[in-house]
């Protein structure tokens, strides 16, 4: 048996990562030395061996997890997309200040032509307003962006506990909640029934000292019943709460719930 | 996968409705935890959306996805304390060496694969069944299997291979 027909009979149990630790090495100073026929059987292996994933008894993850992983890259191909307009959104150029103050100085010894002078500020004027606007305009789409990605942290940073809230009527959906020991708390949810006219949805934390509800954020589902509510600082630490609840109040919240809980979700 | 090198959403969305099914399977057969397994496939579809520029084009797709998938999955065994570290690498690298596609591979389809790799190692006796299970699903060593079989470790060595072999014959032939 030649070296080579020694280390394939390892190549498959190699690439499956069951060879013991002097077979392993073995067959990794080998291919470390070039074996051009050993390394294409190892490809081949490792096809061979991922094919073993179809013996997996067939399940489908959640809806739930489909939502979570969109939301996540679409925050980054938006902040992606963004940075480009951070550099251009800088404030006005220097090069129409400077048109300011020439036309200014211009001014003061061309009194005869002080009227295309006012126009001419009057256009730079509206210039700089127009790029105020849009200033103001890319901020704010920064800022929701900016709100996506810190979610979208939350959702993906692996201290963040998952919670899930459920209601005692079997047609109400499961929501879900992330929540993060320094970033925050985020609630969402699919399909989520609307709390009804001038009514709102509210998170609530439940205090394992006291067992008393502190009111943490309000919010509504869209059209489709999508909702995601963050609070950056909840008023009370994870390992103080015992649980979250969520109650239907009036618009604009309340300082201690109104209703009972249409979801709970245990904390510890 | 093109499009997703360029970071296009729209490409990750397919990709993912197209192969998160048999990759939550696989990671929920290792994890046998539905929440845990959800958090891994997170893992693996955001490390392909956030490293996909690092993924050679030349080479076929899916096995590498399962490669990842697999690899995260067993990482997470060990990190929950269920086995003894064993393998020391992989743990953030995406699989560097993914397999060549052999020309049969295209043949089959992803339903029709499945039937032909659960019949093939289906007609395994089911010790040898096993053993290919425990190092496939559990990340099982040869001694490890031969230990929690309590069979001889050459006879371990053979059904692993010898059943890998058969079922590399079976996917050929199909």
């Amino acid at each position: 048996m030649s070296a080579n027909d020694q280390f394939r009979e390892l190549i498959e149990a190699y690439a499956m990562g069951s060879l013991d630790a002097p077979e392993r090495e073995q067959v990794e100073a080998h291919l470390a030395g070039g074996c051009v026929d050993c390394e294409k059987a190892l490809e081949e292996a490792r096809w061979l061996v991922s094919q073993l994933a179809y013996l997996a008894p067939d399940a489908q993850p959640s809806d739930m997890l489909k939502g979570r992983l969109l939301q996540t890259v679409r925050a980054e191909a938006a902040v992606r997309r963004t940075l480009p307009h951070e550099v251009r959104r800088a404030g006005i150029p220097l090069w129409l200040w400077a048109g300011v103050a020439a036309l200014l100085l211009f001014s003061a010894y061309s009194a005869w032509n002080e009227k295309e002078l006012r126009d001419t500020v009057a256009n730079l004027e509206q210039q700089a307003a127009a790029q105020q606007a849009e200033r103001q305009k890319l901020e704010h789409e920064l800022t929701v962006t900016k709100l996506q990605a810190h979610e979208a942290m939350i959702w993906s940073d692996p201290r963040s506990k998952k919670i899930m809230l459920s209601s005692k009527d079997p047609k109400m959906p499961q929501l879900e909640a992330m929540w993060h020991p320094d970033m925050g708390l985020v609630v969402r949810g699919w399909k989520t029934p609307s709390p009804g006219e001038k009514r709102v949805l509210q998170l609530w934390l439940i205090s394992k000292k006291s067992g008393k509800p502190m009111p943490a954020t309000t919010f509504w589902p869209d059209a489709n019943g999508k909702f995601s509510a963050m609070v950056e600082n909840p008023p009370d630490t994870m390992s103080d709460t015992q649980a979250l609840a969520i109650t239907a109040e009036p618009m604009g919240g309340s300082q201690q719930p109104t209703s009972a809980p249409m979801w709970v979700g245990g904390v510890s | 996968m093109q499009q997703l090198l360029r970071r296009d959403v729209g490409a990750f969305e397919e990709l993912y409705q197209r192969h998160s099914r048999i990759v939550y399977s696989l990671v929920l057969r290792i994890l046998r935890q539905g929440s845990t397994a959800e958090e891994v496939v997170q893992d693996v579809f955001l490390q392909l959306w956030r490293n996909s520029a690092r993924y050679d084009l030349s080479r076929p797709f899916i096995p590498w996805l399962l490669t990842l998938a697999r690899n995260r999955a067993l990482d997470q065994l060990r990190l929950k304390g269920e086995r003894q570290r064993r393998r020391e690498e992989q743990t953030e690298e995406l699989p560097q060496i993914v397999s060549a596609a052999p020309e049969y591979e295209e043949a089959l389809d992803a339903q029709r694969r499945a039937e032909r790799v659960r019949s093939l190692i289906g007609s395994l006796p089911s010790a040898q069944k096993k053993a290919i299970e425990l190092a496939y699903f559990e990340g099982l060593s040869h001694s490890e299997i031969a230990a929690s079989l309590k069979e001889p470790l050459g006879t371990v060595k053979s059904w692993i291979r010898n059943g890998l072999l058969r079922l590399k014959e079976g996917l050929q032939s199909s």
